[in-house]
């Protein structure tokens, strides 16, 4: 069958007008297609997982392929507080490159900057993890825990410092991941910035105001919707990151209070016991129903980020 | 010397007369290599409205941004010659930006009201430089709202976001917060070009009253406007000052040939 018409009779365009029409509709509905039959697959693959846990799946500790007992508080709290780490490194980290890039930088220094961020963006997550095996988890349990534990030891945030000095854990996750996501983060909140009209800063600069007034009184709220969106994008990439992770976490599913003890992530758990989980068992159930936990994180924290956009208007 | 309009005469014969808000001499302002000013001398006399006029490009606007420094943003733009207001040359790096700009206010061609409330965007400025309780700023908020005709329209509605304004409404807005910080000088860089006939005209019926208190410098296209509201009015081309004279005589006796040419749309 031809997709362009040959004639331009009344009658041939309007076949053509609505085989294409029914084309789009195909394209969309397909994509509508997939989405549900990815959360019917995890669903129907973990439903076995969710029975005969009941909610015990959801407040049960330990994660043991040896008794064959599952509950995903470990892997999903590993997946929570790295991203979290994650978000609280790259944020800031990300919204001062932006800025700077936008606002001070000249703009040849800008485009090298700017285009050295992009190459770091495309970097594959698998050399990250060779980089944080190597680098930051030996950075880690040489300087950064022992130093802390040195001194915060009795505080408040002693039981958070805790664990043998090791590296690997949720602060080398989180910070990886931080430096992960700062470039993509620091791609959209230059494009956000980059949006703002020159007159309105130029009005607020008129009036007297300083760069730093500028930036938090008139930059930060104009652009708040913007910087949702990066956070956003940056955590999705986060939540679901797993190869990167599985070099530098621990794999250790056990729940605690401690940043620097191995743990593991939804992701990087189903990465490892996946392939050894024989077809039908209960392990490769309550994996599926990990995913699927992970899927409806990621759609929540998408549906948050509409409304707290939605807000504002 | 209080007097806010002179007859013709006696600014052309007096002017050392008047007192200077703004003086300019020599002055040539640069964008990288391009020479966008040259030699401009030119004074604006204080409380009245110097309109400038001329062709897109010729470098009334550029002026404008010199007085408040805002080209100072942009690394590679400089100005050299000097700018006269209040005993001191403003191109001097030693200038205090944020003084300079509390007393030189300026409104640009498209409103730009603040992501903020319809308060908020007129106390933004004014905490910059004062502290006022809440009272105060409660009356400085109705004072310049009224002055702009806006109050009767907002009075219900001042924690509203500003961006929820009509246009007009808008402008209005941003004229009021300029004039909120008490500035002695307000810059307008074709204000009303954005605007409908009507708000254009209460803008125009507010630069009148506004120039009782304010030194105006405006920048338009419309000759009209110029012709309406200007005291003096000066006329551009190709980064040079023209001519610079008072509105009645630029639009009926102009001295250069280049100035009728324009006023009378052959060229420009």
């Amino acid at each position: 069958m031809r997709m362009t018409p040959v004639s331009r009779s009344q009658q041939r365009r309007l076949g053509f007008d609505i085989f294409f029409h029914g084309l789009l509709w195909l394209c969309a509905l397909v994509v509508l297609a997939l989405l549900g039959g990815l959360i019917l697959l995890m669903a129907t693959g973990g439903w076995k997982a969710f029975t005969t846990f009941g909610l015990g799946f959801f407040t049960h500790s330990s994660w043991n392929p040896v008794h064959d007992v599952y509950g995903v508080i470990a892997p999903l709290l590993g997946t929570v507080v790295s991203t979290t780490i994650a978000i609280l490194f790259a944020l800031p980290m990300a919204f001062g490159a932006a800025f700077w890039l936008t606002f001070i930088a000249s703009a040849r220094v800008s485009a090298i900057v700017g285009m050295t961020i992009q190459l770091l963006a495309a970097v594959p997550s698998i050399i990250f993890g060779m980089w944080g095996f190597l680098v930051i988890v030996p950075f880690i349990a040489r300087n950064i825990q022992p130093f802390f534990n040195h001194h915060l030891r009795h505080s408040a945030f002693g039981p958070l410092l805790s664990g043998p000095p090791v590296g690997t854990g949720l602060m080398a996750a989180g910070i990886v991941l931080a430096i992960m996501i700062a470039p993509f983060m620091t791609a959209v909140m230059t494009d956000v910035f980059k949006a703002i009209p020159p007159m309105l800063r130029e009005s607020a600069f008129g009036l007297g105001a300083t760069r730093w007034e500028v930036m938090h009184k008139i930059v930060v709220p104009w652009s708040r919707n913007g910087m949702i969106g990066a956070v956003v994008l940056g955590m999705g990439r986060a939540l679901g990151e797993t190869m990167a992770v599985t070099f530098i976490i621990g794999n250790v599913t056990t729940v605690g209070w401690s940043l620097f003890a191995p743990r593991s992530t939804v992701a990087s758990l189903i990465a490892l016991q996946f392939p050894e989980s024989p077809a039908g068992s209960l392990r490769l159930s309550s994996l599926m129903a990990l995913g699927f936990i992970l899927m409806l994180l990621s759609c929540v924290s998408l549906v948050l980020a509409r409304f707290l956009r939605g807000k504002r208007q | 010397m209080t007097s806010p309009l002179l007859s013709s005469s006696e600014l052309r014969s007096g002017e050392s007369m008047h007192d200077v808000a703004l003086a300019v001499r020599d002055l040539n302002f640069y964008y990288g290599d391009h020479h966008a000013l040259h030699d401009i001398t030119l004074d604006f006399p204080a409380r009245c409205v110097t309109a400038m006029i001329g062709p897109s490009g010729c470098g009334k606007s550029t002026l404008l941004r010199v007085f408040n420094k805002i080209y100072d943003l942009y690394p590679g733009q400089r100005a050299t010659g000097e700018v006269m207001f209040d005993g001191r040359n403003i191109l001097e790096s030693s200038t205090n930006l944020d003084m300079l700009r509390s007393r030189i206010g300026m409104v640009f061609q498209k409103p730009t009201p603040f992501p903020m409330s319809i308060y908020d965007n007129i106390a933004f400025g004014v905490k910059l430089h004062e502290k006022l309780s809440r009272t105060e700023m409660d009356e400085r908020v109705q004072d310049v709202l009224t002055r702009v005709a806006l109050w009767n329209e907002v009075r219900d509605r001042l924690s509203a976001p500003a961006a929820g304004l009509s246009g007009g409404q808008q402008q209005r807005l941003c004229i009021a917060r300029s004039i909120a910080t008490r500035p002695e000088v307000l810059l307008l860089d074709e204000p009303t070009s954005a605007l409908d006939p009507i708000s254009t005209a209460r803008i125009e019926e507010l630069l009148d009253e506004l120039k009782e208190e304010f030194t105006i410098a405006i920048v338009t296209h419309n000759m009209q406007q110029a012709a309406r509201c200007a005291d003096r009015v000066a006329f551009f081309y190709l980064g040079g000052l023209v001519e610079v004279d008072t509105a009645d005589r630029i639009f009926t006796n102009p001295r250069q040939k280049q100035t009728q040419d324009y006023i009378t749309g052959r060229f420009g």
